[in-house]
């Protein structure tokens, strides 16, 4: 584990020498970034300019739930994002050979050889309305909250991450698969909102299958009403540490069936 | 040192008919056929030996490497290297392995060459002062010095092939894997690169798995070569055996006193040989003739040629490994007389 931090340290540091290498080209996905996430809180606030309520939830507690969901996704982008290569290019391409032939976990090197500072744009929103939405709504922040939300935050990350190692993985058998993994990561859109505003298969999907409502309506219902504390946070714990097993049995059975690409 | 015993690779390849209606025909109701890139191989390497693996393209070297490496699984059959098998506990095995695959880098493109091996050093774990002796070492053999502060993309293919080398040595791996480590540079770089392998297999015994098209690298690197087609070993022993066993082929070559009585040699009707059996070439007053010595006794041959013209100048070889090779890909050579 140790190793295993250094390693990522290091991979971290390259990166970022890297990055600088290509500084246009970072300055540019920032600010693109930064721009769509102010267009999509700005139609927030248009829809609740026309109506008081969103089945209970007023807006700031929707904006406080919005907040939250950014804040996994972009750990998640931040730290795993390098997993979509995995799926679009690098089996397609062979370029999984170099991953296998280095004595480290394969999974490990793909995810710490890429880190993704566009995210920091992403954290860095969701903070801003959790702590803008929390004053307004004044709610009172008790000790054990913190804690907890460090907890919410972790496993829904590993949420994110679980459900594009599975995905990209089926690139294995597949070739490619990034077209599939970008179809279950939109789900994630759902997850913004509260989950009573949708029929009963939508609901189902984003609890139980693909989990992504414990990515971010579930832990911030929570931290909202102090209610169902063993079903919010303790279900986004279960649903990622079962999500997290499977997805990392899927990848490993799928280096088996890796085949390379003609030298 | 290397135990290979049965080795069979399957692919499962889709048969698309051409065209966008295959591939939609394809993508309802797709067929399916297995293709075996590598049938039943069986060899052993012993430790510090230089072997060169050979074969026309799409022989399934690649693969063979790939599966001794760990990157793929084979379908059947095992290999053994150093007491590993390679996809099981696959993390500390490739710990004791160095890989150059000649068409991709494992350089950091964009970075210094320079903080590719401090990566790697990392990664590999290797201690600072080992790090340093090393360094040394590969610098001395392979010349890093000139561009070691530049980054990978800017380097000369050349360059980054020894680069690629010495990313592959730096944790001192007991066995070497190069897979066409040569291809595409010119005579002097290659050079180098041959005088390299050969002093580190020489200094510190690593075993050299080598695959290549060039037979130069072969007739000056290896003391034994494996050959595939598809799929399967049809040589395996050493290069003199092969000429010995294969080397049939002989080079005559002679100067005429009169460039017109080139028209008085007819070998094939006269000693009734095939388009196989022989080759004639000529240029002015030069001629050339290979043939395989078989077929026909090098004495006939000489006294027949002899006999019709006059010569200024003859002289008779054998003929190169390249030629037998050739041959043998060209399946002239039957696998039975193995």
């Amino acid at each position: 584990m140790r190793r295993m931090l250094r390693l990522h340290r290091i991979f971290v540091a390259q990166y970022m020498k890297n990055l600088m290498e290509y500084k246009v080209d970072f300055l540019t996905g920032a600010i693109s970034f930064l721009l769509g996430q102010v267009i999509q809180i700005a139609f927030l606030g248009i829809i609740f300019s026309q109506i008081p309520d969103l089945v209970g939830w007023e807006f700031n507690e929707i904006l406080f739930i919005y907040g939250f969901s950014l804040i996994p996704k972009g750990m998640d982008h931040l730290l795993f994002d390098n997993l979509w290569s995995v799926g679009y290019f690098i089996v397609r391409k062979g370029d999984f050979d170099k991953y296998l032939t280095r004595p480290i976990n394969s999974l490990f090197y793909v995810i710490a050889e890429k880190f993704c500072v566009d995210a920091f744009g992403e954290l860095l929103i969701g903070l801003i309305l959790i702590v803008y939405s929390t004053v307004q709504l004044k709610l009172t922040i008790t000790w054990y909250m913190i804690p907890l939300f460090i907890v919410a935050v972790v496993f829904a990350t590993l949420i994110y991450t679980s459900i594009k190692i599975a995905t990209s993985a089926i690139a294995f058998w597949t070739k490619a698969s990034g077209h599939i993994t970008h179809m279950f990561y939109m789900t994630n859109d759902f997850s913004k909102y509260p989950t009573t505003i949708y029929n009963k298969f939508v609901r189902t999907f984003i609890t139980y299958i693909v989990p992504f409502a414990f990515t971010a309506f579930y832990p911030a219902s929570f931290f909202l009403t102090g209610e169902n504390p063993l079903f919010c946070i303790g279900g986004t714990v279960l649903a990622s540490v079962v999500l997290f097993t499977i997805s990392v049995c899927i990848w490993n059975k799928g280096i088996k069936a890796y085949e390379s690409a003609g030298s | 040192m290397i135990y290979v015993n049965d080795l069979s690779k399957e692919f499962k390849k889709a048969i698309k008919e051409p065209g966008l209606k295959g591939s939609v025909k394809a993508l309802f109701k797709p067929n399916y056929e297995i293709i075996k890139a590598v049938d039943g191989i069986s060899f052993h390497v012993p430790k510090g030996e230089m072997l060169g693996f050979i074969g026309p393209n799409g022989a399934g070297k690649s693969t063979v490497i790939k599966m001794l490496t760990g990157i793929l699984t084979p379908t059947s059959g095992t290999c053994e290297i150093n007491g590993h098998i390679p996809q099981e506990n696959r993390q500390k095995y490739v710990k004791e392995i160095g890989v150059v695959f000649g068409q991709r880098t494992q350089l950091w493109w964009d970075l210094a060459l320079r903080e590719t091996y401090s990566v790697l050093k990392e990664i590999y774990d290797v201690p600072d002062k080992e790090f340093k002796e090393r360094m040394a070492f590969l610098n001395e053999v392979l010349e890093l010095d000139d561009f070691i502060s530049s980054p990978v993309r800017t380097l000369s293919l050349g360059q980054r092939m020894r680069a690629d080398i010495a990313a592959s040595l730096l944790h001192n791996p007991k066995v070497l894997f190069l897979d066409e480590p040569t291809i595409g540079l010119d005579v002097v770089v290659k050079e180098n690169i041959r005088n390299a392998i050969q002093k580190i297999n020489a200094e510190e015994g690593t075993t050299v798995i080598l695959t290549t098209h060039d037979l130069a690298d072969i007739e000056l690197l290896c003391n034994r070569i494996v050959m595939i087609d598809k799929g399967k070993k049809v040589f395996d022993g050493q290069i003199n055996d092969l000429k010995r066993e294969f080397g049939q082929m002989r080079d005559l070559k002679f100067e005429l006193m009169n460039t017109c009585d080139i028209s008085k040699l007819n070998y094939k009707e006269d000693l009734k040989l095939s388009d196989d059996d022989m080759k004639l070439e000529s240029e002015k007053a030069i001629v050339s003739v290979r043939f395989d010595s078989d077929k026909v006794s090098v004495e006939d041959m000489l006294s027949y040629t002899l006999s019709k013209v006059h010569v200024k100048d003859i002289n008779l070889k054998d003929a190169d490994i390249e030629e037998i090779i050739r041959r043998l890909y060209k399946r002239e050579v039957s696998i039975d007389e193995v």
